[in-house]
C-alpha cells in the first residue's frame, strides 16, 4: 500500500504523495477502503491537470490520515467505480465525474451533486422513479414552507409510506471552493464564516487550522482554548436548536419555546464574547480576536447557569412524554451496518452507536489537552439523534464551564508565518452535524491552488434518504428534524 | 402537567417588550461612528483591509449594504476613527441611505407609500426565500418568532405560499441555481408586493460577489423596498426596520 500517512493539521510536501498508476491507485484505494478507512476526498491537487487525482482516506481507530495518488492516462480519465462494494464512496466519484469529468464505471447510481441542470434549462436530470399502479410520487422544493435553504425532494411513496427519498441539491452553490485560491487572508477567514451560517465556529476553525498548518503558526494554549469554548458554544446553541425543532415538529411547542428561550441565551453569549450571536470576527489567523476578562465571563457564566438548569427541565419533560416517545422511538431508524456502509459521521453516526468524533479520534487544538468524551446510543432513529443532543449540550456545557473557569494566560494572537509553497494539509474538526474537512494545497509561490472542503452533510443527507425508507411520509418533517443538515454546507 | 407547570414558571417573561429601545451585548456591532477628523495623509489602511470593499476614502465613507461587520477596518485605523456602536437601527428604504460618513448620526427610517402602509400596516405577510443563503440570516429570521421576538405580536408573520403573502424576503446573493425559483416566488405573490432584502449577501453580494455562479438580475429588475443590513442582521434590525416601514 503505497500511500502517505500524516496526521490532522500535519503539514506535508507536495512531492511526498507518490502518484502510483491507475490500477494500482485504485487498488491501494480499494485496500484501505476495506481496511476500515473513510474517504474524505477526491479529487486533483492541481486544478489545470486533472489526470493527477489524490484521495485522502481516515481511519478512526488509529487517528491516521492516508494520501493516496493515482495518475491517469489524460484522454482516458475513466476507472471501475469502488461504489458497489463501498458505497461510502458513491457521492465522492459523483462530484469527481461533475467538476473534472472522470467517468466511475459501473457506477450504481451516478447523479447530479450541485449542478443544477434542472433549473438550468440543460437536459433535465431524471430521478429514480418506481413504477407501478398504486405508486405516487411527491415533489418539495426548492422552496419549503417555512424560513429554511432550498432544496429538492422527489418522494416515490405507496400510500403513505415511502419507497424511496431522492434529495436532489444544489441550490445553493456559490462557488465557495473556487473563491478561496483568489482570497486573500481576510477574505478567506470571511469565506469560511460564510460557508454555513449555522457552524461558523467549525468551519473557520478548520480553515485557520489549514492555514497554520501550512504556514507553521503556533497558537498559544489560551488561543485555543477560546477557540474551543467557542465551538461548544456553537454545539450546544445549535443542538438547542435541533431539540427545539424536534419538539415543534411534534407540536409540543412549551418544550420548543422553552428549548428556544435557552438558545438564545447561549448565542448571546457568543456575542459577549465576539460580538456577533454567531461568533462571526472572533478568528483570526494565529488565534482570536477578542478576549475573555472578568466581566463577559461573569456575564456568560450568569446565562449558561440557567441554560444548564432549565434544559435538565425541560429533557425531562419532553424525554418523559409518552407522545413524544412515540413519535421518536423507531422512527427514521438508520442500521449500523448501513451508517458504517454508506460513512454517515458525526451525531447521526454517533446515534448508531459508531464511535467517531474528531475531538477524541483525531484530537486537535485545546481538546488534545483537554478531551471531551465520546457519547454514542445505538438505536439510530429519530430517538437516538434527539436524546444525543441532550447528552452532548451536558458533556459541552461541562467542558465550558471547566475551561471559562481555568482559563490558561497568554496572548490571544501569534504571529502567522508564511505558507509553504508546494504543500498541503488537511485539518478536520468536529462540528455540530460532525467532521468538517478542510484541504489546502499551495502552489509554487505559496498561494492557495486547490481548496476541498467536505460538510458532514456531504455524507449525512444520504442517510437521511435510508431513514426515510418504510418511514411514513408524514413523518419526514421529524426526521429531516433530528438530522437538520446544511444545504450551504453540501452546495459551497 | 406538574412539569409543564414547572417549565413555564422557568420560561419567566424573556420577551423584548421595547423593541425600538433594546440594549445589546457591547460588543455588538451595529451603526460605524466615524469621528469627525481627517484622515492621516495618503492613509488608506481601513479601505485596504476591507474584504468586501465597503469604505470609500476622502471623504471616509462606509456602505452599510456592503459591510460585513467583521471589524477589521476599525482595527485597522491608527488614528481609531471608526467604531463600530451598538445601535441596531440600521435598515433603510434607500439603497444610498446606508452609505455611513462622519456626520451619519442615524440612519434615516424608513417609510412606505401611503398605498402599502395602509394596505400592511396592521397586519404583514411575507414570503421568505433563502437564495444562497448561508443559513445565518435564515436563523436570525426564525429567531423573530421566538419567545424572545415575537414578531406575531404586530402582526407581521411569514408564510408558507406566495399566494398568501403580501412580500418577499430574499437572503443570500442569490445563486444561479435559485434565480428562476426566486422569479416564479416573486410573481405568485398577488399585487401590491414588497421585496425585502435581509444581509450583505442579498444587498450586495457579499464575498461571492464576483461569482459566476450568482445570477442577480431580480435585484436589478425589480424596485427593492427594504434594505436590512448585516452578516445576519441582529432580529431586532429587520422587526424595527419593518415597523418604521410601515408606519408603526
Ligand atoms: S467592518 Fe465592514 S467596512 Fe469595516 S472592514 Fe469589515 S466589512 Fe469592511
Ligand atoms: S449576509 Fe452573512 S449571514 Fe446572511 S446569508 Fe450572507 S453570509 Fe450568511
Amino acid at each position: 500500500m503505497s500511500s502517505l500517512q500524516i496526521q490532522n493539521n500535519q503539514c506535508f510536501r507536495l512531492n511526498e504523495i507518490i502518484f502510483a498508476e491507475k490500477n494500482d491507485f485504485l487498488k491501494t484505494v480499494s485496500e484501505h477502503l476495506s481496511g476500515g478507512f473513510r474517504m474524505l476526498g477526491l479529487f486533483p491537487p492541481d486544478k489545470r491537470n486533472p489526470a493527477k487525482i489524490i484521495a485522502v482516506l481516515a481511519n478512526a481507530g488509529y487517528s491516521e490520515l492516508c494520501i493516496a495518488g493515482g495518475e491517469f492516462p489524460a484522454d482516458k480519465l475513466e476507472f471501475e467505480s469502488w461504489a458497489a462494494l463501498f458505497p461510502q464512496t458513491n457521492y465522492f466519484e459523483c462530484e469527481l465525474a461533475e467538476n473534472y469529468g472522470y467517468t466511475p464505471v459501473n457506477h450504481p447510481w451516478l447523479r447530479p451533486v450541485r449542478k443544477q441542470n434542472v433549473i438550468a434549462g440543460d437536459k433535465p436530470y431524471q430521478f429514480y422513479k418506481l413504477e407501478g399502479d398504486e405508486v405516487h410520487e411527491v415533489a418539495v422544493g426548492p422552496i419549503h414552507a417555512g424560513v429554511i435553504e432550498p432544496g429538492h425532494f422527489r418522494f416515490q411513496c405507496h400510500g403513505e409510506l415511502v419507497f424511496n427519498l431522492e434529495i436532489n441539491l444544489g441550490y445553493q452553490h456559490r462557488g465557495v471552493e473556487a473563491l478561496f485560491p483568489e482570497a486573500d487572508s481576510n477574505r478567506g477567514i470571511m469565506l469560511a464564516e460564510s460557508i454555513a451560517g449555522d457552524t461558523v465556529i467549525g468551519h473557520t476553525c478548520a480553515h485557520c487550522n489549514v492555514i497554520e498548518s501550512l504556514s507553521n503558526t503556533q497558537l498559544s494554549l489560551r488561543a485555543q482554548v477560546i477557540r474551543s469554548i467557542a465551538e461548544e458554544l456553537e454545539r450546544v446553541a445549535m443542538h438547542l436548536s435541533g431539540l427545539g425543532g424536534a419538539a415543534n415538529d411534534i407540536g409540543l411547542a412549551l418544550a420548543a419555546s422553552s428549548y428556544g428561550r435557552l438558545r438564545t441565551l447561549v448565542i448571546n453569549s457568543l456575542a459577549d464574547l465576539s460580538g456577533s450571536r454567531f461568533g462571526r470576527g472572533l478568528f483570526v489567523y494565529g488565534g482570536v480576536r477578542f478576549d475573555f476578562d472578568r466581566e463577559n465571563i461573569d456575564l456568560i457564566i450568569k446565562k449558561l447557569n440557567t441554560v444548564r438548569n432549565d434544559v435538565r427541565v425541560i429533557n425531562d419533560f419532553l424525554f418523559s412524554s409518552t407522545g413524544a416517545l412515540v413519535r421518536f422511538e423507531k422512527t427514521g431508524a438508520v442500521s449500523t451496518d448501513s451508517a458504517l456502509k454508506i460513512g454517515l459521521v458525526g451525531l447521526a453516526a454517533r446515534s448508531c452507536g459508531i464511535e467517531l468524533d474528531t475531538r477524541i479520534n483525531y484530537p486537535y487544538g485545546a481538546y488534545r489537552y483537554f478531551p471531551v468524551s465520546q457519547i454514542t446510543l445505538s438505536t439510530g432513529d429519530v430517538f437516538a439523534r434527539t436524546r444525543l443532543r441532550a447528552l452532548e449540550i451536558d458533556e459541552s456545557l461541562r467542558f465550558i464551564f471547566e475551561q471559562l473557569e481555568n482559563l490558561p494566560g497568554g496572548e490571544i494572537r501569534a504571529a502567522a508565518g508564511s505558507i509553504e509553497p508546494c504543500s498541503g494539509a488537511v485539518s478536520i474538526t468536529e462540528g455540530w452535524r460532525g467532521d468538517i474537512v478542510h484541504i489546502a494545497i499551495t502552489d509554487e509561490k505559496g498561494g492557495i491552488a486547490q481548496y476541498k472542503i467536505k460538510d458532514p452533510s456531504f455524507n449525512n443527507w444520504y442517510g437521511l434518504s435510508l431513514a426515510l425508507r418504510k418511514t411514513e411520509i408524514s413523518d419526514f418533517p421529524l426526521c429531516n428534524k433530528s438530522f437538520d443538515l446544511s444545504y450551504a454546507g453540501h452546495d459551497l | 402537567m406538574i412539569d409543564a407547570i414547572k417549565l413555564r414558571i422557568l420560561q419567566g417573561d424573556p420577551i423584548v417588550h421595547d423593541v425600538k429601545n433594546a440594549h445589546l451585548p457591547k460588543l455588538f456591532r451595529g451603526l460605524p461612528a466615524i469621528a469627525d477628523k481627517p484622515c492621516p495623509e495618503g492613509c488608506d489602511k481601513c479601505a485596504a483591509v476591507c474584504p468586501v470593499q465597503a469604505i470609500t476614502l476622502s471623504p471616509l465613507s462606509i456602505d452599510l449594504g456592503r459591510c460585513t461587520f467583521c471589524p477589521l477596518c476599525e482595527e485597522a485605523c491608527p488614528e481609531k476613527l471608526i467604531h463600530y456602536t451598538s445601535n441596531y437601527h440600521i435598515a433603510s428604504d434607500k439603497r444610498e441611505n446606508l452609505i455611513v460618513t462622519k456626520d451619519t448620526k442615524k440612519i434615516p427610517h424608513a417609510h412606505a407609500a401611503k398605498k402599502i402602509r395602509d394596505y400592511f400596516g396592521k397586519s404583514l405577510k411575507l414570503r421568505q426565500v433563502s437564495a444562497g443563503g448561508c443559513n445565518g440570516c435564515e436563523l436570525e429570521l426564525n429567531a423573530l418568532n421566538n419567545v424572545n421576538f415575537d414578531m406575531g405580536r404586530f402582526g407581521i408573520e411569514f408564510v408558507a405560499s406566495p399566494r398568501h403573502a403580501d412580500g418577499i424576503v430574499i437572503t443570500g446573493p442569490v445563486t444561479r441555481n435559485m434565480s428562476r425559483a426566486l422569479e416564479i416566488c416573486y410573481e405568485a405573490v398577488p399585487n401590491p408586493k414588497i421585496i425585502i432584502l435581509v444581509g450583505t449577501c442579498s444587498i450586495a453580494g457579499h464575498v461571492f460577489e464576483n461569482s459566476v455562479q450568482l445570477q442577480r438580475q431580480f435585484m436589478e429588475e425589480n424596485k427593492i423596498d427594504l434594505y436590512v443590513p448585516g452578516c445576519p442582521p441582529h432580529p431586532l434590525t429587520f422587526i424595527t426596520g419593518i415597523l418604521n416601514f410601515i408606519g408603526r
